[in-house]
């Protein structure tokens, strides 16, 4: 368990990295677009497909890292009614349905990514799609591979008390 | 029968606390195979988002958002008002209502007002012979007090969602948002006459509004750069974000220092970016979702079934008006817009109401059922904040209320307040 949470911090750092580097090349390009569109008449015509396909990159590392730091949006009215034992059982079919799901969404996402690679799609002129949708699968296959994590290190904590 | 027991199980799950997007995601993908669809048409949806020009906007303002945040801006924007605003009576309470608005407007209404404001002013109050009841309702009940002014958040997934154009949502929400801090301000105000206890007030002091206006002068502009460049038909909403966040990185990096590139700026990144991915999942599952919904006529069903009871418009507000405060009281903001508003839109449509005036009461509706016992979230963010127990928030909260309320009223059945000004600045 100790082994998977290190290699999991490791990714983790990783994903900051990308999504830093990421977040302030999208803020300067989104500002460069607007200055040059409404002070020069002119524009990266791609910029904007672009910056499009940058956000969708930050947010599946989001919310891959949602998944680790337990962040995502939630309704949890009836969480607060249970404590100890109970809670965290709730907590480990909670993880294992997330995961169920998000495993089903990547692999549907990865059939997507194909077809769309074998159909040819393209974003602009000849530059190919698929490599910019990549991010879908993988995003879902870290979030289902996290939802497992935190599962067993809600059973791990149990043991351990 | 199945259905039934699946459909029992998931709001169960759900009300547990497992995500919403795996909630959203799992009926899409049940719905969608009995529908004999297969799965990819949910990641279809999904990708579709990537063709939307105003999605850029939402990391963008989010990032921005978190900037300010957890910069100094707060305190600054506290001081500030403090000196234009303090010296009147009950001037205190109008201060935490104006820069609570306006820090709301900027971030997006995720609770950060009441934990980054709320701090600040709720001792400040206290010092100032303000009842613990009457601070703690004010701040909890100011939490989502901007959410109608730009450039709100709310406004732009709602404009997402509903194709409904962000910039007249941004002209149609200025009165019903300005309606809002008046009344509080005057229920301030008339509040602070009636109690007995001498308060302490300060004097005008221009000295203290020259150096307040100095301290602040780089974040001052920015408003100003929104709302002028958005009313005045220079820029776009979408591109309206790329000149803030961009405007807002530079002061607060490298102008202010509040926040260090080596110590916070990846924390920022990280934590605005987590909400980011929090939202697009579910949009693109809720999108998902709702194009299933409307190709199985589901909204025209819940129509059909509606008209039964309601044939009035004002009959059909008063439903919509109840349902949303409960839904606000259940759900975040952002969730609440995604899963409900697609259901909502073509059943309003059919009573004839105004489609930008629907999008101000759902989110004028769903801002307040966030402070609405027993459940809104921005009772629990106060809770935990000023460290009360929930029941002493019910009962500071439930002035504040009524009064925002009326508000609501007010906003729902003069239509007008909303689509006047868009007809008359021909946006």
């Amino acid at each position: 368990m100790k082994t998977i949470n290190i290699i999991d911090n490791w990714i983790a750092r990783i994903e900051d990295w990308i999504l830093v580097s990421l977040v302030i090349f999208m803020v300067i390009l989104a500002f460069l677009q607007v200055i040059l569109r409404n002070f020069f008449d002119l524009g990266i015509i791609w910029g904007d497909i672009l910056l499009r396909h940058i956000v969708l990159w930050v947010g599946f590392i989001g919310a891959s890292l949602a998944t680790k730091n337990n962040k995502h949006i939630n309704i949890d009215v009836f969480k607060r009614l249970h404590k100890g034992i109970s809670q965290r059982i709730i907590n480990l079919i909670i993880n294992i349905v997330a995961a169920f799901v998000s495993a089903y969404l990547a692999f549907a996402a990865f059939r997507f990514v194909l077809d769309e690679k074998e159909f040819e799609s393209v974003i602009f002129n000849n530059i190919p799609a698929w490599p910019f949708q990549t991010i879908i699968p993988i995003g879902f296959t870290l979030m289902s591979i996290r939802f497992i994590i935190s599962g067993l290190n809600a059973l791990a904590r149990q043991e351990g008390n | 029968m199945d259905i039934l027991l699946i459909g029992l199980i998931l709001i169960l799950l759900a009300l547990y606390g497992t995500p919403l997007f795996v909630i959203i995601s799992a009926i899409a993908l049940i719905a969608f195979h009995m529908a004999e669809i297969d799965a990819s048409a949910v990641i279809i949806e999904l990708y579709r988002l990537a063709s939307q020009p105003v999605l850029i906007a939402i990391p963008l303002f989010t990032f921005a958002g978190y900037l300010l945040a957890e910069s100094n801006t707060p305190q600054r924007l506290v001081n500030l008002s403090r000196a234009l605003f303090g010296w009147m009576p009950g001037g205190l309470a109008i201060v935490a209502l104006v820069s609570c608005a306006v820090f709301t407007a900027f971030t997006g209404a995720s609770g950060v007002t009441i934990i980054a404001l709320g701090g600040l002013l709720y001792p400040v109050m206290l010092q100032e012979r303000y009842s613990e009841d009457f601070s703690l309702g004010l701040l909890t009940a100011s939490g989502n007090l901007g959410l109608l002014f730009p450039p709100s958040l709310p406004i732009i997934l709602y404009g997402l969602v509903s194709q409904v154009s962000i910039d007249q949502l941004f002209v149609a929400g200025i009165l019903p948002g300005i309606l809002m801090v008046v009344l509080l301000s005057v229920y301030s105000v008339i509040f602070f006459k009636r109690s007995a206890i001498e308060k302490p007030r300060s004097e005008v002091n221009i000295k203290n509004i020259i150096k307040t206006i100095k301290e602040a002068a780089w974040e001052i502009p920015l408003p100003f750069i929104i709302l002028g460049g958005i009313y005045g038909g220079f820029i776009t909403a979408t591109e309206a974000a790329a000149v803030t966040a961009f405007y807002v990185l530079i002061v607060e990096v490298f102008i202010y220092r509040d926040i260090s590139i080596k110590k916070d700026l990846i924390r920022v990144v990280r934590d605005s970016m987590i909400l980011v991915g929090g939202i697009l999942v579910i949009l693109g599952a809720a999108l998902g979702l709702a194009n299933y919904m409307v190709d199985a006529q589901i909204p025209m069903k819940i129509l059909s079934t509606l008209k039964i009871y309601i044939s009035s418009k004002i009959g059909f507000l008063l439903v919509l008006n109840i349902f949303l405060l409960i839904v606000g009281a259940l759900m975040d903001i952002f969730s609440a817009i995604m899963v409900v508003a697609p259901i909502v839109i073509p059943v309003a449509a059919s009573f004839g109401i105004n489609p930008v005036h629907l999008g101000i009461i759902f989110l004028a509706n769903l801002g307040i059922g966030y402070s609405t016992p027993p459940v809104g979230m921005n009772l629990f963010i106060a809770s935990f904040r000023f460290e009360k127990s929930i029941l002493k928030l019910y009962r500071a909260a439930i002035p504040f209320l009524i009064i925002l309320l009326i508000a609501l009223l007010l906003i729902t059945y003069i239509p007008e307040m909303s689509t006047w000004p868009v007809d008359w600045m021909g946006i």
